[in-house]
């Protein structure tokens, strides 16, 4: 209405004028009220006060006209706001603790979450992500082992026949590329893949066309498909380059395309091991299915497929029951598989969900911890205002008004807190861009989150609202004559509000130990790993891999003696000590492994069936990497083909399949009869293989010039380790050297220092260890601000108690010693509570930890210590000033 | 107290109000006296409670308000009832006229 609207706007923006002709207009009721009276014959003063009863209370009813001009919410919001600020003025230590409390709470748990929900939880950065899904083969319950499998090329082509709830479905494995042509040699993980896998995902090149469905069909021509970073760095960025064509595996392949930067699928990221995948993608290379397969091929093939639009996931189970029904009218080996569908963004996830969860449970920690610490002092705070509110309500204050006052300043609080608190996230999140490592990816892209700081904010508001209402209510429904009577708020007050305050004050310390319990047992953790024996002595150890392409190098004969030349090669190279080759070094990968037979323990059933893994080594490898012979010989160059067929057991092998005996000299062979047992003449202590967490498992070392399987393992990557007597990295150059003297067009791969690859497998339990250790510090830090906070407004409320107590004859110190010895029983309390919930909660975490259990006796002891430690530490200074309290001037309080 | 006076019904002081500017201008203490005059002196009404009353029907636009000069050449805030007011008595005036017919028939027949 255009009035009202007139008339709130008139009463909004000219209020004074309002309010001044408001005072007028009751001032006119007033005269003319006495003037009535007198004319009937009362004295002025009888006529005033009776004008004034039959009037009735003037502010209120000023306040009620305002009300009735419905400008009153902006105005007394107004107000609220001018008098919020004036108690923050006078009240700075209580404001300065909440609002820095709120901030470190809000600004430095949204920070590191933001930090990582980039980092960890980014949505995939292809546009059709959502609607693709991947699927996986699934073993029937009688097959152990992986949860899904890959698909072999047979089943891939039934799926393209049969399937009609996808419109594109792509295919995919890792293959390795030797680039050649271009100054080094160099091997690049690639992918051959069919033209849906593009498609589904919906990314095109930048330059050229992605694969055609011309590309699927084997073909004369080969083409190949470039990652943003290899054509940056290998071809200087040049546009050109389409139509060009490069050399790989030796033969002559015509780009086609470019892809953008952000797009490097398939990648190990989140995708299971079973399927054998790059780090990061640099090229790809048409899959090529083969039109006829006589029998399935190998299962090595990802599949994924994008729903045709409107689709349910039910419509996806009957096509896929179709496609089975087909799979074993045409396979009957197939009876009993089935296949998965699962969604490619929560396929991408479930990996990283675990450190996440972890970082989001001590998020919540540190915020429950802020919360409380807020609700404490909110408390304290409104109960030092009972007087205060109950003289306002005297005053003709009605509640609500002071309930709105209360909320009003408890919003302010909010507001600075989380303000600030942005301020600190955002600091927080430059010195990580800044400062953070390189290897993170996605870092320099973070942004504070705004959904977790709205979040964290009106947590701690509610909370504040809460803990400031609630007894500021009760206050103001008191009854006022029996509480303007009470002589003194200090000595008196409510039971229930300490109470409340100690409780939280408990709860703190509580959550504070948990935290900090958690962060001390991934500290241990990371640093049993690094002290745990893993096998192998990395210092001074350069370890590189080299992939011999198939083209020059079939025969394993072959292959063995180019290895023994470029060992000899590099033995001769002045400053390296010893090197050797493995299938697999430490750090390098996870080695094959296969069934075994024990001549001497014949299985009794197939599913006893012993195991263990099969590596190749040459003489040598063991002093290189600085692994233990415990018993027996190394391997030499004399164990060939003519000799005696000989091995080297690990230590777990020899207590886990000859329990009880001694293994030197016994038999032990693969599971296929027909190769012959070899005689173990060594035993050699376990070695890690892709992380220091690892548990050893079984593993039997061969004579890689002993090889009469000759297609399994694959010689064709090895890896080489080299102990040097300097500084490993010095020797990078000649070792290139000393490879292609042999052959100059052997790609060096993944050359590294040993304790460079054991560092970077850490990686993630670093980040873990340092996000949650400085959440506990973090938690440590607000606990010790609202003990102090607590302490100090306990001491404050009990000057006249303290005073009263040396007046008759208390020693300073002991006053000193009550002070603290209150404080050690709220935190002793806590910390008892803490440990329960520690010993209860703890158990959850125990996938991160090693070498200790869940409930690690020394670190529940030393952080139960520092906990107390900090809390005495806290309340010093409060303590310190009680001591000093002058008992004259205490008493003069009451 | 010899004479015991009723509060005044929830919502009828608008009613009130609106029938006694119906006769024409008058300042907020006018409108009390003669309220209490006319109920001869049945109804209780205390006089601030008038003011808001009066604020809030200003602020619906049943009433305007305009600055005078009293009897007494004392500035003083006249109300006057609005074309909208007058149509505003009339439904209520109706409704409570229908309400009390109720009311009354209701307790007759009991």
């Amino acid at each position: 209405m255009l009035s009202d609207l007139r008339f709130r706007l008139r009463a909004l923006f000219q209020s004074d004028a309002v309010e001044s002709e408001l005072d007028d207009e009751l001032q006119f009721h007033m005269e003319k009220e006495v003037e009535k009276n007198k004319m009937a014959g009362v004295p002025e003063q009888e006529a005033i006060r009776r004008a004034r009863i039959a009037f009735g209370g003037n502010d209120q009813v000023k306040e009620e006209c305002r009300e009735a001009r419905g400008t009153s919410f902006v105005e007394t919001t107004l107000q609220d706001l001018r008098y919020g600020f004036r108690s923050m003025v006078r009240n700075p230590v209580f404001f300065s603790i909440a609002v820095l409390t709120l901030a470190l709470g809000i600004g430095a748990s949204t920070a590191i979450f933001s930090l990582v929900n980039t980092i960890l939880l980014r949505p995939l950065p292809y546009p059709k992500a959502d609607r693709v899904l991947m699927l996986w083969r699934k073993a029937p319950l009688a097959i152990v082992g992986s949860e899904v499998f890959p698909w072999n090329p047979r089943e891939v082509r039934i799926l393209l026949q049969t399937a009609n709830t996808f419109q594109n479905i792509g295919a995919f494995k890792k293959d390795s590329f030797n680039l050649t042509g271009v100054s080094n040699p160099e091997l690049l993980e690639g992918v051959r893949a069919t033209a849906g896998m593009f498609t589904a995902l919906g990314v095109p090149p930048t330059l050229g066309r992605p694969f055609s469905s011309e590309d699927d069909s084997p073909g004369p021509e080969l083409v190949v498909i470039l990652s943003n970073r290899l054509w940056q760095t290998r071809f200087g960025a040049d546009r050109a380059i389409i139509g060009k064509a490069i050399n790989l595996n030796g033969s002559a392949y015509t780009v086609i395309g470019v892809m953008p930067a952000t797009f490097t699928f398939p990648n190990t990221e989140g995708i299971p091991d079973v399927l054998d995948l790059p780090k990061e993608t640099q090229l790809w290379v048409p899959l090529a299915l083969p039109m006829a397969y006589p029998v399935g091929g190998p299962n090595e093939l990802g599949v994924i497929a994008e729903l045709k639009s409107g689709v349910t996931p039910s419509r996806v189970q009957e096509d896929l029951a179709v496609f089975e029904k087909r799979l074993q009218e045409q396979i009957p080996q197939e009876k009993g598989w089935t296949s998965r569908a699962i969604p490619l963004a929560q396929q991408t996830i479930s990996d990283t969900r675990r450190p996440l969860l972890l970082l989001l449970g001590a998020v919540t920690v540190v915020l429950l911890i802020a919360c409380s610490n807020v609700a404490g002092l909110s408390l304290n705070r409104s109960i030092a205002r009972r007087r205060e509110l109950t003289l306002r309500g005297a005053l003709g204050a009605r509640r609500g008004r002071l309930i709105r006052q209360l909320l009003t300043e408890s919003l302010l609080l909010s507001l600075g807190g989380g303000l600030l608190g942005i301020g600190l996230g955002e600091a927080g999140i430059f010195v990580a861009k800044r400062f953070g490592p390189e290897t993170i990816p996605h870092l320099r892209e973070t942004g504070l989150d705004l959904r977790v700081i709205t979040y964290a904010v009106a947590v701690t508001a509610i909370t504040g609202v809460l803990f400031g209402l609630v007894p500021a209510l009760g206050a103001t429904r008191m009854n006022l004559i029996e509480a303007l009577k009470e002589r003194s708020q200090r000595s008196g007050g409510s039971t229930t509000a300490p109470k409340i305050r100690n409780t939280l004050l408990m709860a703190q310390m509580a959550l504070a130990l948990v935290l900090v319990i958690a962060a001390g047992l991934l500290v241990r953790s990371f640093y049993r790993m690094l002290r745990s024996d893993a096998g192998f002595d990395a210092t001074r150890v350069i370890t590189f891999e080299l992939p011999l392409p198939s083209t020059k190098y079939s025969d394993t004969d072959r292959m063995a003696q180019v290895y023994k030349e470029i060992l000899d090669h590099l033995q001769s190279i002045p400053g390296v000590r010893s090197a050797g080759i493995a299938s697999v070094v430490p750090m390098g990968g996870a080695p094959d492994g296969t069934g075994i037979r024990i001549p001497e323990h014949p299985r009794l059933r197939d599913s006893e069936a012993p195991y263990a893994n099969y590596s190749f080594i040459s003489a040598g490898y063991f002093s290189s990497i600085g692994a233990q012979l415990l018993r027996g010989r190394d391997v030499t160059d004399a164990d060939t083909l003519q000799g005696m067929p000989v091995t080297i057991i690990n230590a777990t092998m020899a207590k886990k399949y000859f329990p009880g005996e001694d293994p030197m000299g016994k038999q032990v062979g693969v599971g296929l009869t027909r190769f012959p047992a070899r005689t173990i003449i060594g035993i050699v202590a376990d070695i890690k293989h892709g992380s220091l967490r690892e548990e050893a498992a079984p593993e039997m070392f061969v004579p890689y010039t002993q090889n009469e399987i000759r297609i399994w393992p694959s010689m064709q990557t090895m890896q080489f380790a080299v102990r040097t007597q300097t500084d490993p990295a010095s020797l990078a150059a000649s070792i290139e050297r000393a490879v292609h003297s042999v052959d100059p067009d052997l790609p060096i791969a993944k050359l590294a220092t040993l304790t460079m690859l054991v560092s970077n497998s850490m990686t993630a339990d670093r980040l873990s260890m340092l996000l949650v250790g400085s959440f506990g510090t973090l938690a440590l830090i607000l606990a010790s601000i609202g003990m102090y906070g607590v302490i100090s407004y306990s001491v404050m409320q009990r000057t006249s108690e303290i005073g009263v107590r040396m007046a008759l004859g208390a020693a300073r110190g002991e006053i000193f010693i009550m002070v603290i010895g209150q404080a050690a029983r709220l935190a002793g309390t806590g910390i008892v509570i803490g440990i329960i919930a520690a010993l209860a909660s703890t158990h959850l975490m125990s996938h991160f930890l090693y070498g200790i259990g869940a409930s690690d006796p020394t670190t529940f002891v030393l952080v139960a210590a520092l906990l107390i430690l900090t809390a005495l530490l806290a309340c010093y200074i409060p303590a310190r000033k009680a001591m000093k309290v002058e008992p004259m001037l205490a008493l003069r309080y009451e | 107290m010899t004479n015991p006076r009723i509060d005044l019904p929830q919502g009828t002081l608008d009613l009130l109000i609106l029938r006694t500017l119906a006769l024409g201008p008058q300042h907020g203490w006018a409108i009390s006296e003669r309220v209490q005059q006319v109920s001869s002196e049945v109804l209780r009404i205390q006089q601030g409670s008038l003011y808001p009353a009066l604020h809030r029907l200003e602020r619906r636009g049943w009433i305007r308000a305009k600055w005078g000069t009293s009897d007494n050449n004392r500035r003083a805030k006249y109300y006057e009832l609005t074309r909208q007011g007058q149509k505003q008595l009339e439904v209520e005036k109706d409704s409570w006229l229908k309400l009390t017919a109720a009311v009354a028939r209701v307790l007759e027949s009991a």
